[in-house]
């Protein structure tokens, strides 16, 4: 304790413009006096407030922070607090994976005429946060490796390859589309002309989801498409369709039925026959069912400065190569925000703290739309376990909104989207 | 005569050269599915298989993915830099393949070609570098296409050639493989036998010649069509060798770093003004290719390719430097 005593933690609070920061405001006007611990950063909604800011503000020595803004109803600019509610409450279940402190992150709706309140709220952080000590981030002993369930890798018998081809030849000879976007012996393959249909293969090496393909310009200029999907690749489709990315109309689906290429994600895959391809090629059994998320449940029972241990193990073998990125279908902006340097948000060094960052980046910008195609774990370098990031935001959905992506193409998008009842416990 | 080692007595040297304080770096299990070249903690997480292929090159023990190159701080109007000298601490680099290691002659040349990088230099005189003969070989490699073998010398203090029932001769090949191994070896009258490797599957001076009046032919486009523009190929090759400087840190000071790059990115060479004379992923690929093919064999006479097969092998969309110079070379 006596290292304690003479510490005082540094507390960031970002603020929207219109109610806390107000509230602060009168707390001060008011003579309320509460710690000097708290810097204030004022913004101008919490639906304005990027996580990355989060991160940056751990990464430069904060003991905790806290986000506050109007309370449900009262927003100026009607819906930004609703927003970041519910992108809150899906933040907390990656951070919580992450092995992050989770008493160290705060949240609170204060109005412009509680500066009593705020005096509370920043009090209350302050001792608490003098009582956690210094935050020691991302140091974590590193854990043994954790012991995941294990699962039966199921393998499909391919045997619609040539009615594949078939299909193929007659949508490029017909002139229905002008190319096949598929799979060749070697990889993804673009078939223009119809006597080179039998290229395309069905085979367990039909990895890729090639829907990430639609993105690419040089791909778009090829004309009109049809493109391979199995079920999972499927489900990214709805989800481009749901963002604007894809004319639906003008692409033409070929789906494969799969009963598993022998990859940990076909496990208990739910998708294996594609819903709502232009013609389904195959007649796939359903899987044997298992509860995908217990291998989240093997990391959360780990402590959770053991789980930071862990992801800290994970990260600094991260190469930043990109090929996470690159390789998934949702990732489709023009301009990356790891590449953008007016200003640089996140540090594109591979040191622990910029890989960190990054990886929280990348992960919660699928938060609501990741599909689970577990391409980024498969073509990943250095073996990082991705896969458990996309998972746990994919249960914080189902869980708190019963909503899984790319899986009903009339669904609303869920982080673009908020309801009044969003549950709110966590916040003070 | 001969001299021979055991894998147990291999694994001793291990401990011993720890607990020296030595930094050994080898072949290490990190993932069900992935084996990468790292620093060992303990002996027994050296992988001795030669079924096992790391994805990465030991190119990294030297030309580390993030290096600090000196610190500053800003005062006022003054900008002071605070070098930092660090030590750096023995290394011992084991167990990587000959394709690998032939890969630093290669990379010696470009960083004291016009100018001596003093870093890049420091952790290559600190490290003694002990690679093991390959016994197998898998459908990537093409290392007897570029001039190598699995028997290769080339960049390696000291060779182990595996007998095939865990023992190993050691051909120590410089003063520095020959001091570690010092009495750490025993006496023999066999010699361990040569691998053949894979056949001869490119023509590097086909591809050389192709390049040279090709800039144009659409081989190129319809070869990148299936590139994602990541950066495995780049960072996984033993001699790619591009690196971005970045300045990290605020108003009042911070550090300035090295960073690996890769000629597949799109900002690789993007100008300040929006304009990007690589504007498509094919002139990104056919730039490596250049690169490995053409410009740095007219530079400095050597392919700049140890045929590892690492972007082959590694690539998310099955392309990688074989496909594209096979295809070049039989057509």
């Amino acid at each position: 304790m006596s290292e304690n005593a003479a510490f005082e933690p540094k507390i960031i609070a970002f603020v929207c413009n219109w109610c806390t920061y107000l509230g602060a405001d009168l707390a001060g006007t008011s003579r309320l006096e509460y710690p000097a611990n708290v810097r204030i950063v004022r913004l101008p909604c919490t639906g304005r407030i990027d996580f990355n800011l989060l991160i940056k503000a751990f990464e430069m020595k904060a003991d905790a922070v806290l986000v506050s803004g109007c309370h449900p109803g009262d927003c100026h600019y009607t819906s930004g607090n609703y927003h970041a509610r519910r992108r809150w409450m899906l933040f907390r279940e990656l951070l919580d994976l992450l092995g992050f402190d989770m008493r160290r992150i705060h949240f609170s709706w204060i109005s412009g005429a509680e500066g009593h309140k705020f005096q509370q709220v920043i009090t209350g952080i302050t001792e608490e946060t003098r009582n956690l000590g210094p935050y020691k981030l991302y140091e974590g002993k590193p854990a043994a490796y954790p012991k995941f369930p294990e699962t039966v890798l199921p393998l499909g018998d391919f045997s619609t390859e040539k009615e594949l081809r078939q299909t193929a030849r007659k949508l490029l000879s017909e002139g229905t589309v002008q190319v096949v976007i598929g799979y060749g012996e070697r990889g993804p393959i673009f078939v223009s002309k119809a006597e080179d249909a039998d290229k395309l293969v069905w085979n367990r090496n039909c990895l890729t989801n090639l829907t990430a393909y639609l993105k690419r310009k040089e791909i778009k200029t090829l004309g009109k498409a049809a493109i391979v999907v199995k079920g999972c690749d499927e489900r990214a489709l709805m989800v481009l369709e749901q963002e604007s990315q894809i004319e639906r109309e003008n692409l033409h689906v070929i789906g494969m039925a799969c009963e598993g290429l022998g990859l940990p994600k076909c496990a208990g895959c739910t998708v294996r026959q594609p819903r709502f391809a232009d013609e389904v090629i195959g007649e796939a059994k359903p899987a044997e069912q298992i509860d995908h998320y217990a291998a989240l449940d093997v990391l959360m029972a780990m402590p959770p400065e053991e789980r930071m241990g862990f992801w800290a193990e994970q990260f600094d073998r991260c190469q930043r190569c990109y090929a996470c990125r690159q390789v998934c279908p949702m990732c489709y902006c023009e301009q990356c925000i790891v590449d953008k340097n007016l200003p640089q948000e996140i540090s594109p060094s591979a040191t622990r703290e910029g890989n960190f960052a990054w990886q929280i980046a990348r992960a919660f910008h699928q938060a609501g739309r990741c599909v689970g195609c577990g391409e980024c774990s498969r073509v990943c370098p250095a073996g990082i376990d991705l896969w458990a990031l996309n998972l746990t935001l994919e249960r914080a959905a189902e869980k708190n909104f019963e909503y899984k992506a790319g899986m009903e193409p009339a669904a609303t998008s869920l982080i673009g989207s908020y309801s009044a009842k969003d549950e709110e416990a966590f916040i003070q | 005569m001969s001299e021979i080692i055991a894998q147990d007595a291999l694994r001793a040297c291990v401990s011993e050269w720890l607990a020296a304080g030595k930094c050994v770096a080898g072949p290490r299990q990190v993932s069900w599915n992935r084996v990468l070249y790292s620093y060992l903690k303990k002996p027994e997480e050296l992988l001795l298989d030669s079924e096992a292929r790391p994805v990465n090159s030991i190119k990294e023990f030297f030309f580390p993915k993030h290096e600090k190159l000196y610190g500053y701080k800003i005062e006022g109007n003054d900008v002071r830099l605070t070098e930092t000298a660090e030590a750096l601490p023995e290394q011992v680099i084991l167990g990587g393949r000959p394709c690998d290691a032939a890969a630093l002659p290669i990379l010696d040349h470009v960083f004291n070609w016009d100018y001596k990088d003093s870093q890049y230099n420091a952790r290559r005189a600190a490290a003694t570098i002990v690679t093991i003969a390959c016994a197998t070989h898998d459908d990537a490699c093409f290392c007897t296409s570029v001039g190598l073998a699995p028997t290769a010398e080339s960049g390696s203090d000291a060779l182990l050639v595996p007998f095939g029932d865990g023992s190993y001769e050691v051909r120590c090949l410089t003063e520095k493989g020959k001091a570690l191994f010092a009495g750490k070896t025993e006496q023999s009258d066999k010699t361990a036998p040569a691998h053949a490797g894979p056949e001869k599957k490119i023509d590097a001076a086909k591809v050389e010649a192709f390049a040279r009046d090709h800039f144009e032919d659409p081989f190129w486009k319809e070869h990148a069509l299936a590139c994602l523009g990541c950066g495995v190929c780049a960072y996984n090759c033993p001699t790619c060798h591009c690196f971005d400087i970045v300045d990290e840190g605020n108003a009042a000071g911070g550090e300035r770093a090295r960073n690996w790059d890769s000629c597949q990115f799109s900002l690789f060479t993007q100008h300040a003004s929006g304009h990007n004379p690589r504007a498509s992923q094919f002139n990104r690929q056919r730039q490596r290719v250049y690169h490995k093919f053409r410009i740095y064999p007219e530079k400095f006479g050597e392919t700049l390719c140890t045929g590892c097969g690492a972007c082959t092998r590694n690539c998310p969309a099955g392309l990688g430097i074989l496909g594209i110079a096979t295809e070049i070379s039989h057509g």
